[in-house]
C-alpha cells in the first residue's frame, strides 16, 4: 500500500514538474512574437496596410509610443508581410544619424545598417525571404528569417527644429511591394 | 473506475501545474524591473548589456526586453547602460535632486533619458521633455556636462522625474555608433556620475 501511494506521489510530482517546464518554456518563447504581433496591428492600423510606410511626425516623448522608447528617434515603421513577394523599401538618409533596421518576428534584430556605412544618402533595399528571386528587381536584397516582421527607420533630432526637414524626409521615403 | 479517477488527477495536475507555470513566468517577465536582471553592473551605478536585438540572446533576456522596451537595436549599432541607483546605490527616486555630470563620451550620437520604473515610459510634464542628448546639451570647452533631475525646475538641463514623491525612476544612456576606442572599452568606459544633491 505505502509503494502504492509513493508510486503515485513520485508519478504526480513528475507530470506536475514536466508540465511547468514545459509551460514556462511555451510562454518565454511566445512572448517576443506576441508583443511583435501587437506591434504589428498597431504599425497596419497607423499605414492602413501591411507592407507601408507609417511615419511618427512628433518631436519629443509621446504617451502611445512603446516602453522606454527614445524620444530623440524619430521613427518610420513599417510591418511586413513577405507571403506575396518581396519588398522595396526606398529613400535618402538623414544626415544627423539615419539608420535602418529589420527585426524578425521573435524580435531579434537580424539586420541594421546606418548613413555612414552607404555610398551616399539613396538607399534602395529589397527584403525577401530566402527563396525568393529578386535577381531582376535592382536594389540591396536582405533576406528575412521570417516572413512576416517590423523595418524601423531612426532620423535623430536634436530639438523640434529638425522637424520639418525629418518629415520632409520622411515623405520622400517609398516602402511597397516590389 | 480506478484507471478513470487516475485520468482525472492526471488532467487535474496539469491543468493546475499550466496555470501556476504560465502565471508565475508571466509575472517574472513583465516585472517591471525585471528587464535589467540580466544586465552586468558596471559600477554600482550603471548596468549594461549587449544582448538586445542579439541572435545569442538567451530566452528570457529576448522575453524581458520584448516586453519592456521592445525594438532596441543589436550592439553592433548600439549599446545601452541603465542607472536606477545613484552613486550611493540608493534606488533614485522622484522627490530627490540630482545632478548627473558626465564626459566626453566618444561616439556619434548619445543621448540621456528618465522613464518611470513602475510605467516604464516618460514622465509626462509640462516642458514636455525626458531627455537630453549630445547635441542639445550644453557642454563645457572639454565636452563635460552637467544634466538636472528633480522634481522641480531647474535653472539648466533639466529633466523632470515627477512631483508625486517616492515614485522609482531610471536613467538610460544610450550610445550609437560608439568609436572603435569606445568599442574596446565596452563596458568599462567613463560613464557619467548620479549624485544626489538633495531630498
Amino acid at each position: 500500500m505505502l509503494s502504492r501511494i509513493l508510486f503515485y506521489s513520485l508519478a504526480a510530482g513528475a507530470l506536475a514538474a514536466v508540465t511547468f517546464f514545459v509551460t514556462r518554456s511555451m510562454v518565454i518563447q511566445k512572448a517576443p512574437v506576441k508583443v511583435m504581433s501587437t506591434i504589428e496591428a498597431r504599425i497596419v492600423a497607423g499605414a492602413g496596410s501591411w507592407n507601408a510606410c507609417f511615419h511618427n511626425q512628433v518631436y519629443g516623448p509621446r504617451r502611445n509610443a512603446a516602453r522606454r522608447a527614445n524620444p530623440d528617434s524619430i521613427i518610420s515603421s513599417m510591418a511586413y508581410d513577405l507571403s506575396d513577394g518581396p519588398v522595396r523599401i526606398s529613400g535618402e538618409t538623414w544626415p544627423r544619424y539615419w539608420s535602418l533596421s529589420f527585426y524578425q518576428q521573435n524580435s531579434d534584430n537580424f539586420f541594421v545598417v546606418n548613413d555612414l556605412e552607404l555610398d551616399g544618402p539613396i538607399f534602395n533595399y529589397l527584403l525577401a525571404t530566402d527563396g525568393q528571386d529578386t535577381s531582376e528587381l535592382g536594389g540591396t536584397r536582405i533576406v528575412s528569417p521570417t516572413v512576416k516582421g517590423i523595418m524601423l527607420v531612426r532620423r535623430f533630432a536634436a530639438d523640434a527644429s529638425d522637424m520639418p526637414g525629418i518629415i520632409a524626409n520622411q515623405e520622400a521615403m517609398t516602402c511597397g511591394p516590389a | 473506475m480506478k484507471y478513470l479517477i487516475t485520468l482525472i488527477g492526471a488532467i487535474l495536475i496539469i491543468a493546475a501545474s499550466f496555470v501556476a507555470a504560465r502565471a508565475t513566468t508571466v509575472k517574472s517577465l513583465t516585472n517591471h524591473s525585471s528587464i535589467f536582471d540580466t544586465f552586468e553592473d558596471v559600477n554600482g551605478t550603471w548596468l549594461f548589456t549587449d544582448k538586445i536585438g542579439a541572435a545569442a540572446a538567451s530566452g528570457v533576456e529576448r522575453a524581458r526586453v520584448a516586453l519592456g522596451g521592445p525594438l532596441g537595436l543589436s550592439a553592433k549599432e548600439a549599446v545601452y547602460f541603465v542607472a536606477t541607483k545613484d552613486d550611493e546605490g540608493t534606488p533614485l527616486q522622484s522627490q530627490c535632486t540630482y545632478r548627473v555630470t558626465g564626459p566626453k563620451i566618444d561616439t556619434r550620437w548619445w543621448s540621456l533619458a528618465l522613464y518611470d520604473s513602475i510605467t516604464q515610459h516618460y514622465v509626462p510634464n509640462a516642458e514636455n521633455r525626458s531627455s537630453w542628448n549630445n547635441v542639445s546639451v550644453p557642454r563645457a570647452d572639454d565636452g563635460t556636462w552637467i544634466i538636472n533631475v528633480a522634481p522641480t525646475p531647474q535653472e539648466t538641463t533639466w529633466i523632470p522625474s515627477q512631483e508625486a514623491p517616492d515614485k522609482n525612476f531610471e536613467l538610460m544612456l544610450r550610445v550609437y555608433n560608439p568609436s572603435d576606442a569606445t568599442r574596446a572599452q565596452l563596458p568599462n568606459i567613463e560613464l557619467p556620475t548620479v549624485e544626489r544633491v538633495s531630498c
